[in-house]
């Protein structure tokens, strides 16, 4: 296993798939956090983060799951090159040792964006302390559901050679999460895609926002947790995993 | 003398089409065996199935006396070195960058990649990435990538594709060599009979999947008085064609 993983390091030179996925994480923070910090968002940044911030991982986590998975596995695809490695190596060790190397690469992003986050709150000067727990509760939720995302970009970028396929399979499924996100009253929409799943586990609300009076009376209060679906996206993770690494394994090439 | 591969009734069937017929292969240890077909025979579904890279629909392969399963496939495929098809290679490595990657893989000394390189004639290309090469230099990779290990069994699927005439007498000469210098067996595939006949110590003939001849090259020499050997191959193969 070590093996592979090194072999997927070097596989990467000149690829520059973790320069792409930075310059990813860059371009999110820039989205979630540049914006017109009211008095209002001082007083309850912190709450307002995680209100605000699932909305804007359900756009970018895909997306970089997609780019990351796809540069990773056409290499091989582009060379022929499975050929040549299913014949050396364990197939299933292979579809493991790409999926912890790509899912490394986000993992990263994800703690960098989550720490980025909170030392942007205390630049702006939010009001209190971060509340650690809520964060930590926050950044499962967000990998958690990243990681789901990046099981299937990841096993779709193995099977088929055609990248191009892989990629608009992501993009349907980023916009259909998104768009379940928009219509929080049918719940059952954002619980059947995986990407819904940046919706269904934010804890956040935003009450008492009026059109006319603005945020004047609003307050964020936090929601009941949904770990029923939190535990039925593990399941759905570990379903991923073994259906995909058995299609893998059962390619022929 | 002892069978490196033996194959019983291997057939892969896609669809409706048998593209491999119960196939009953031997190559003999230390020997060259060319494995000879027109276009769409099966040589390509056959060697990828001694390779576990394609399942059989029916039949059993025994390499180096073991049957060829989900749990000895590494065990096995650890002693073959394979070129199928069109060579594979990482277009953004370079050749010994590529060689690299194998050699971790495959846990065999580092030295190995310079030499092998040089028994392909790319080591004066070091630096340039794969992608730029010709296709005749990537062959030679895929070459150098499939005698890396120094394996007890070679699978060659048309190795001189995109070989200049000199670069196919050299490889056949390199090829003809491997079994003294290095105890191989080698299995290499053509359309040719010409191109095999001064290499191979046996051949097998194959056209629609079926195996039309086996046995030593000089037999078929000897049982055919035509002197022409395409014509001895057309008229294997034609018969099966005609049917
Ligand atoms: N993945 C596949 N799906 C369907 N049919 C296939 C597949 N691969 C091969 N075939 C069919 O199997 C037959 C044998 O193909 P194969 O590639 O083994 O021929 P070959 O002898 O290597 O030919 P060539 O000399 O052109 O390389 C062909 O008729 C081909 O169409
Ligand atoms: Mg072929």
């Amino acid at each position: 296993m070590i093996k592979l993983l090194k072999c997927e390091y070097k596989k990467t030179r000149r690829k520059y798939i973790l320069f792409t996925a930075l310059l990813i994480t860059i371009i999110q923070l820039c989205w979630a956090l540049y914006g017109n910090y009211t008095e209002f968002s001082i007083k309850n940044g912190w709450m307002m983060f995680l209100y605000q911030l699932p909305l804007v991982n359900a756009i970018f986590m895909p997306l970089l799951s997609i780019i990351v998975s796809s540069r990773l596995c056409d290499m091989e695809h582009k060379g022929s090159m499975f050929r040549k490695i299913l014949v050396i190596a364990e197939k299933g060790k292979i579809y493991d040792a790409k999926l912890i190397y790509g899912f490394s690469i986000i993992f990263f992003c994800n703690i960098l964006n989550w720490c980025v986050t909170i030392i942007f709150g205390y630049i702006k000067g939010f009001s209190g302390d971060v509340p650690i727990i809520l964060y930590l509760l926050y950044l499962l939720f967000t990998v958690v559901p990243t990681f789901a995302v990046y099981i299937f970009q990841h096993t779709i970028s193995l099977l088929f050679k055609n990248q191009a396929i892989t990629f608009f399979a992501g993009v349907i499924g980023t916009f259909c999460g998104l768009f379940s996100m928009f219509l929080p009253q049918i719940p059952i929409l954002r619980k059947s895609f995986i990407w819904g799943y940046y919706g269904v586990l934010q804890f956040v609300g935003l009450f008492g926002w009026t059109k006319e009076e603005r945020y004047l009376n609003a307050y964020f209060e936090i929601m009941d947790i949904d770990w029923i679906f939190f535990t039925i996206l593990i399941a759905i993770c570990i379903v991923m995993y073994v259906i995909g690494k058995k299609l893998f394994c059962g390619k022929e090439v | 003398m002892k069978e490196i591969v033996k194959t019983n009734g291997l057939s892969k069937r896609y669809k409706d089409v048998l593209s491999v017929n119960s196939l009953d292969m031997n190559v003999k240890e230390g020997h060259i065996y060319g494995f000879l077909g027109p276009n769409g025979a099966g040589k390509s579904t056959t060697l990828k199935m001694l390779l576990d890279l394609v399942k059989p629909t029916a039949g059993e392969i025994d390499i180096f006396g073991k049957r060829l399963n989900s749990k000895t496939r590494i065990e096995i495929l650890a002693n073959i070195g394979s070129l199928i098809e069109s060579p594979s290679y990482y277009g953004h490595l370079t050749a010994a960058e590529n060689l690299r990657i194998l050699q971790i893989l495959l846990d065999v000394s580092p030295s190995n990649i310079n030499e092998v390189l040089h028994i392909v004639r790319l080591d004066r290309q070091h630096s340039k990435r794969v992608s730029s090469y010709s296709l005749g230099m990537k062959q030679r990779l895929g070459l150098a990538g499939a005698l890396l290990s120094f394996p007890k069994l070679l699978i060659l699927d048309e190795p001189t594709n995109g070989l200049d005439p000199a670069g196919i007498q050299e490889m056949r000469e390199l090829i003809r060599s491997l079994p003294e210098k290095y105890g191989m067996t080698v299995i290499v595939s053509s359309h040719l009979l010409s191109e095999i006949d001064q290499m191979a110590d046996d051949i097998g003939i194959i056209a629609n999947g079926k195996m039309m001849y086996q046995g030593p090259l000089n037999l078929l020499h000897e049982t055919d008085n035509t002197k022409n050997l395409e014509e001895i191959f057309l008229n294997l193969t034609g018969k099966e064609s005609s049917l």
